[in-house]
């Protein structure tokens, strides 16, 4: 890179974990070089994967774009200069298929050329085509036509799992704690022969099934998330109980006052491990029950209406984020207002 | 093992009847239907209740090797469930 | 009668109680989709309240500890086997059972 960084900045938006961060990250990039030459600007770019027939498919890229705008002047609003910081948001390439690395690169390109922007940050969670890894490639392809790209550094709170991944060893040693300690309080924890059999048996067990039953590998979150779950487990607990006093009203009641439906609502949660959490702990709370998760859009039935607003309150899963994230993502907004914002449009 | 007192293990047996008759009334689900799944969250429930009786009798009569059987009723019980979703969905996956 | 013992009787008669809910529930609620709520949530209830005077009953040993994992063990399985079966048949396209009045708020 020779010379300072430029101010005119694109950063490429789909689903992500880690896109809320990269916002950040460009933001405060953008805000820097403001300071430095009185102005920048920063374009959130979502290039559609397929093809679009109509309005109703841009929704989705469109409320994500709006609610990344809303994010940057969220962040923007602790800068000093804010008011020499654009944001600009597109929808690109709604009317082709993007295949390929290649695909993305060219699209960005094409628009980074249109905008005259030459500095690209991308998320390094960015993946627009499904599993697939993307942003390596990405990177090069965008390189090659002369853009400065660079990965915003941010962290990364979950991974999606590939077949075959690290963390062999920890993989290894959790799963053989959990059936050694398993063995031993079915045995009994009586004696020698029972601690050698166990060891050899946990042993095996880890060795065969390590890799298939746990996605991803415990790291040092995983205390933290443990000691946050004793946390919520009361709070479980609770709304369970709420929820049988319900139940037993309900269906004890002469006249069955239920009111059933289904609901749909994208949580804001991710990876699979938290997504399981809350859907285990829904279908446990009062009169609602997972149907279907489709990636995070959860089918909710409910048997009351009552239990709906609370659903739709949202107090359950912004306890699981607490659990899996921390406090900070407690300040999401519920599904409710979710819904609120985007029937605003 | 503690003593436990003869009301106390009476308790537990009565209890244990009673899940046993609410397992027997829940049949009436299952040989009604009307669909498949009905039948199946009654089986559920007979499981989960039979694990319980036999929870309460190993608890009654100080048997605790009945727990065994328990745990892996409850294992086989929650087995069978799935089992059952997963061959009545075309798509892979049931969780 | 000690406390504990008063307590494995508390927790007896809870237990047997929220399992007499879900034995209605699972007669007497119109489709599966509610079914299975009576089933996943008083059901898994009554089985804990009732491992746990179980539990109790056992006094502090290895059983008691068995016992305990068995109830979370049913804990953690029960909403999932409702979700599993629910799921399956929302698949299948069953649809929900709905009170007649439509156009609610």
């Amino acid at each position: 890179m020779s010379g300072p960084p430029s101010a005119r900045i694109l950063v490429p938006v789909g689903e992500s974990i880690t896109l809320r961060n990269t916002v950040a990250y460009a933001v405060r990039e953008a805000a820097t070089r403001a300071e430095a030459e009185g102005a920048a600007t920063v374009h959130f770019a979502y290039p559609v994967t397929g093809r679009v027939a109509d309005q109703a498919g841009l929704e989705e890229p469109r409320a994500l774009l709006e609610r990344v705008e809303v994010w940057a002047r969220d962040d923007l609003g602790d800068e000093a200069d804010a008011s020499n910081v654009a944001f600009e948001t597109a929808v690109r390439a709604a009317d082709e298929y993007l295949f390929s690395p290649a695909d993305y690169a060219r699209t960005l390109n094409e628009y980074a050329e249109e905008q005259g922007l030459d500095r690209v940050i991308i998320d390094p969670e960015y993946t627009p085509a499904g599993s697939a890894p993307m942003v390596q490639p990405l990177e090069y392809e965008l390189e090659r036509s002369g853009l400065t790209v660079e990965e915003a550094p941010v962290e990364r709170p979950t991974r999606r799992a590939r077949l075959v991944r690290g963390g062999g060893l920890a993989k290894f040693a959790s799963v053989f704690g959990a059936s050694y300690l398993f063995y031993l309080a079915i045995g009994g924890f009586a004696g020698t022969f029972d601690f050698v059999t166990g060891a050899f048996s946990a042993a095996v067990t880890a060795a065969l099934l390590s890799q298939i039953s746990l996605s991803d590998a415990p790291d040092t979150r995983t205390p933290v998330r443990l000691l946050r779950f004793l946390v919520y487990a009361p709070f479980l607990l609770w709304e369970i109980a709420k929820a049988n006093v319900t139940m037993a009203y309900v269906v004890l009641h002469p006249s069955l006052p239920i009111d059933p439906k289904i609901e749909r609502f994208e949580a804001a949660v991710w990876g699979d491990l938290p997504v399981m959490t809350l859907a285990n702990s829904i279908t446990l709370t009062p009169g609602t029950l997972t149907v279907d998760v489709i990636d995070r859009e959860f089918h909710v039935h409910s048997l009351t209406r009552s239990s709906r607003e609370d659903l739709l309150a949202g107090a359950l899963e912004r306890a699981v984020r607490f659990v899996y994230y921390g406090r900070d993502a407690m300040a999401i907004a519920s599904p409710e207002e979710r819904r609120a914002e985007v029937d605003d449009e | 093992m503690s003593e436990l007192s003869p009301l106390v293990s009476d308790v537990l047996v009565g209890a244990a009847g009673a899940f046993a008759v609410l397992a027997v009334v829940v049949l009436y689900r299952v040989a009604r239907g009307p669909t498949m799944q009905d039948r199946v969250i009654a089986v559920n429930v007979i499981g989960s209740n039979t694990v319980v009786i036999i929870a309460l009798l190993a608890a009654a009569f100080g048997e605790p090797g009945f727990l065994d059987v328990a745990l892996i009723y409850a294992l086989l019980n929650f087995l069978m469930s799935i089992a059952i979703s997963k061959f009545t969905v075309e798509r892979g996956g049931i969780i | 009668m000690t406390p504990v013992e008063i307590a494995i009787v508390a927790l007896a008669a809870g237990g047997v109680f929220f399992a007499v809910v879900a034995a209605v529930g699972v007669l007497r609620l119109p489709d599966l989709y509610t079914r299975s709520h009576a089933a996943s949530k008083s059901d898994t209830l009554g089985a804990v309240l009732t491992l746990g005077a179980a539990a109790l009953a056992f006094g502090t040993d290895v059983p008691t500890a068995k016992t305990v994992l068995l109830l979370l063990f049913m804990f953690l399985t029960n909403p999932t086997a409702a979700h599993a079966i629910s799921r399956a048949a929302y698949d299948q396209g069953i649809e929900p059972w709905t009170t007649e009045e439509e156009g609610k708020p």
